[in-house]
């Protein structure tokens, strides 16, 4: 029996393997000694035998580009060490987490603090960590962008709230883009948002909630492309990412900024993919289940496809849960690589905040350890390749954060293991024990998924490993 | 298919010994009731008016229930109904203001209902500001709770009042294929949303009229069906109001003009307002109707709500003892189910 930290040594793992920094896919068998791959064998003719995609998984340690740790300053939601053990439960080796905390990672001071409190767990699964674009997040005057660069930040990020004045978004991408570093924004026009409760449409008319509409996304990120191709044009180092990207109409202005060439990538979250605003109403179907043949969503309450209660707060989260064809087009981007990156947007929060009237509880889903059985059922129902998937949570991300922070996933051999096994035919059900998180804010608490996460190895140790393997 | 003729119970004694078919142990929304279980509270008012015209208008029915109303937001006459629905049952009633409780200090929902609980409630009568908070209720509270009003959610007792109100007054007590509108802001009015379940399930030709902005996402709402039963959606008053059966007027609120949703109350008036001038496009007989409170000269003209054909005070008055048929019903499932009291 191993412990969380050890080195791995001795392993020798068989399955089918996906290298996506290599591009290749098939059986294999790895050999893990003293920490590293120390041999990578591609089988093939009868060496093979019984070796398939859906049975054990091996592919690179996940990349998780937006999750939220809670430290410091709301420890009873998550601290830097339970996001860790809750990370690697879920298959991620590679966190960058959200400045958003208390105070906000706004000086290099926050940033050394939670990087120490990573170093202190002993659990092996890297922190990297974003930086604030603006001073306490308040969206007024840059935040010390160089300093935190010398810190060592991933990138910039006001996530919780868009940099809502253009000015300074231009400012940011240009300082940062000098930098090397990517300014990550959440795409949101608060003046379109204020009481927003779910995403306008069917099922915010019938229960009656608040609408946040479309354009409160799709414009901010119209205007966050447009304000990127003025400074590109003088500093071309300016990255722009675009997170928890959630509508078809925010996708076609992005596809547009990629087709012009501009430097923007864009990620979209599993809940994003994988549940409608339906569920809200008490639906709990796939988002792929709930399109109807003509891609318009279907009407859970014709269909008798509401088995839940309705208004279960877990739903509710920032951007909201969307009509299944806005999930649908986030699912289309995953396959066609319009979107780069799956990101968790792992938002823990207490019951406090959480166990509340729909319309007051505080925004965010406790999702970085159901986000790979979530994304594998769309691959399950044949709506998204397994290698797809794969490098949307490994070299997608990494690529969006850039070398400099370390992150290469791949199976090479002689690089420490960092990988994750998976047994695809398993199940587990979600419930609060289950959760390594201190969030038990999960929408998916009480149902059974499948693929189950038996062993997480991170820069050559220990970081999970089930039970019952 | 639950049957549709339940006889009238005999309301004197305790519910659980009658034999109807009521299920559900909360009434949180209409959405999930059928034309049977319509019917079922319906012929159950109907008992209940009878209670209502003895000379003393009570019943030992649900005595030893207690019932507590929890109340969010300001209110009087729902309030006050199920306060008078409920001791003409026998209830013991406590109500609950929340500011004048814990709740001002911070409580949170879920902790008042335990509270509420622990001090013997076994009905929970609610209104809430927030669509879905008697979910959250329901979800902790052992006994039986009443949605009294969420957000712009659901009203389910103004909608079975109604409902019965209407039943009363159109010829031969059917609303297949009459023409009923409601008019005004349907965006925040959790009693239009229930109505469109209830109306449409009962047949009537339902019409939801209003601004523009205050009718947003209602047309999308129209095209699909409330479960496959078509409404209609129109800002136009004058489609709407022709040859109609029903009007029901809603309140319009003051704070819509600061959010920018309407120019002005008096735009509002000369544009919507259901005056006698308007009402000469609907049936000569025509149900004037309004849930309360009433902004005269603003949704509706003083001469409107007085005039004979208006049942607005009926409204009131039903609304007792559809109150008193609802606390009856989910009394009986609970205790069938075992939850004592």
């Amino acid at each position: 029996m191993t412990a969380i930290g050890d080195i791995a040594d001795g392993l020798t793992l068989r399955g089918w393997a996906i290298d996506p920094d290599a591009g290749r896919e098939g059986p294999a068998e790895i050999v893990v000694t003293d920490g590293r791959l120390e041999r990578v064998t591609w089988l093939d003719g009868a060496d093979a035998d019984g070796v398939g995609p859906d049975g054990t998984l091996i592919v690179p340690g996940l990349v998780d580009l937006h999750a939220h740790f809670r430290e410091p300053g709301n420890e009873d939601a998550e601290t830097v060490a339970s996001g860790q053990a809750a990370a690697a439960h879920g298959g991620f080796t590679s966190v960058a987490v959200m400045p958003n905390t208390t105070p906000a990672i706004d000086e290099p001071g926050v940033a050394a603090l939670v990087r120490a409190a990573a170093a202190a767990s002993g659990s092996p699964v890297r922190v990297l960590v974003h930086g604030a674009v603006t001073a306490g997040r308040k969206g007024e005057t840059l935040a010390p962008l160089g300093e935190l660069a010398d810190a060592g930040v991933a990138g910039f990020s006001d996530d919780g709230a868009s940099v809502h004045r253009g000015a300074i978004l231009g400012n940011a991408l240009a300082y940062a883009g000098a930098l090397g570093l990517p300014v990550i924004d959440h795409p949101e026009d608060p003046s379109l948002t204020d009481g927003a409760e779910a995403s306008e449409g069917y099922v915010a008319t019938v229960l009656g909630l608040k609408a946040w509409p479309v354009a409160a996304e799709s414009g901010a990120v119209a205007r966050a492309i447009d304000v990127l191709a003025g400074v590109v044009r003088d500093v071309p180092g300016a990255r722009l990412h675009l997170t928890h990207v959630s509508t078809a109409a925010s996708l076609a202005h992005v596809r547009g900024a990629k087709a012009a060439g501009l430097p923007v990538t864009c990620d979209v979250t599993p809940h994003h993919v994988a549940l409608a605003d339906e569920w809200i109403a008490g639906s709990r179907r796939w988002a792929w289940e709930a399109v109807a043949d003509d891609g318009s969503p279907r009407d859970p309450w014709t269909d008798g496809a509401l088995t839940a209660d309705p208004f279960d707060p877990a739903l509710r989260v920032n951007p909201p849960l969307r009509p299944a064809s806005d999930a649908a087009a986030c699912l289309e981007a995953l396959v066609d690589g319009a979107a780069d990156a799956i990101g968790t947007d792992h938002a823990p929060h207490t019951e406090v905040d959480k166990h509340v009237e729909f319309g007051w509880a505080s925004n965010g889903i406790s999702g970085i350890e159901t986000a790979l059985s979530t994304i594998l059922a769309a691959v399950d129902a044949g709506r998204l390749p397994l290698a797809r998937a794969v490098e949307a949570f490994t070299v997608g991300p990494a690529r969006v954060l850039g070398e400099r922070q370390g992150v290469r996933p791949g199976l090479r051999e002689g690089e420490p293991a960092d990988l994750v096994v998976v047994d695809r035919g398993a199940t587990w059900t979600v419930t609060p024990a289950s959760l390594r998180s201190r969030g038990k804010n999960s929408p998916l608490l009480g149902r059974e998924l499948r693929g189950v996460v038996r062993l997480t190895l991170a820069g050559g140790r220990v970081a999970y490993e089930d039970a019952a393997s | 298919m639950t049957t549709a003729t339940a006889s009238v119970p005999a309301v004197d004694a305790p519910p659980e010994t009658q034999p109807v078919a009521w299920r559900h142990r909360h009434l949180l929304d209409v959405d999930g009731l059928g034309p049977a279980e319509l019917e079922l509270v319906m012929g159950t008012t109907d008992a209940m008016r009878e209670v209502l015209a003895r000379p003393i208008p009570k019943v030992p029915a649900l005595r030893g229930t207690n019932v507590t109303i929890l109340f969010y937001e300001a209110s009087t006459r729902t309030r006050v109904s199920f306060e008078v629905a409920a001791k003409n049952l026998s209830c013991d009633v406590v109500n609950i203001a929340a500011s004048a409780s814990s709740v001002s200090k911070g409580e949170s929902l879920v902790d008042t209902v335990r509270t509420i609980e622990a001090l013997g409630a076994h009905m929970l009568v609610m209104r809430h500001g927030v669509s879905g908070a008697p979910y959250l209720a329901a979800e902790v509270f052992g006994g039986s709770v009443l949605n009294g009003g969420d957000g712009w959610h659901a009203h389910p007792s103004q909608a079975l009042l109604d409902l019965y109100t209407l039943r009363s007054r159109l010829p031969g007590g059917s609303l297949e294929g009459r023409k009923v509108v409601i008019l005004g802001d349907v965006l925040h009015s959790r009693v239009a949303r229930s109505n469109v379940w209830s109306l449409t399930a009962m047949g009537a030709d339902l019409w939801l009229c209003g601004p523009s902005t205050l009718l947003r996402g209602f047309d999308a709402w129209a095209a699909r069906g409330a479960a496959g039963r078509r409404f209609t959606a129109t800002s136009d008053p004058d489609e709407a109001l022709r040859d109609a059966d029903v009007v029901m007027a809603l309140r319009i609120q003051r704070e819509r003009m600061a959010s920018g949703l309407l120019p002005s109350l008096r735009e509002y008036a000369a544009r919507y307002g259901l005056t006698q001038e308007r009402l000469r496009r609907a049936k000569p007989d025509v149900v004037i109707m309004h849930p309360g409170p009433m902004n005269e000269g603003v949704e509706i003209a003083p001469d409107v709500a007085v005039d004979p054909r208006s049942v607005i005070t009926d409204q009131v008055t039903n609304g007792v003892a559809v109150r008193m048929a609802l606390l009856y019903l989910l009394a009986g499932a609970r205790q069938r189910a075992g939850g004592g009291g």
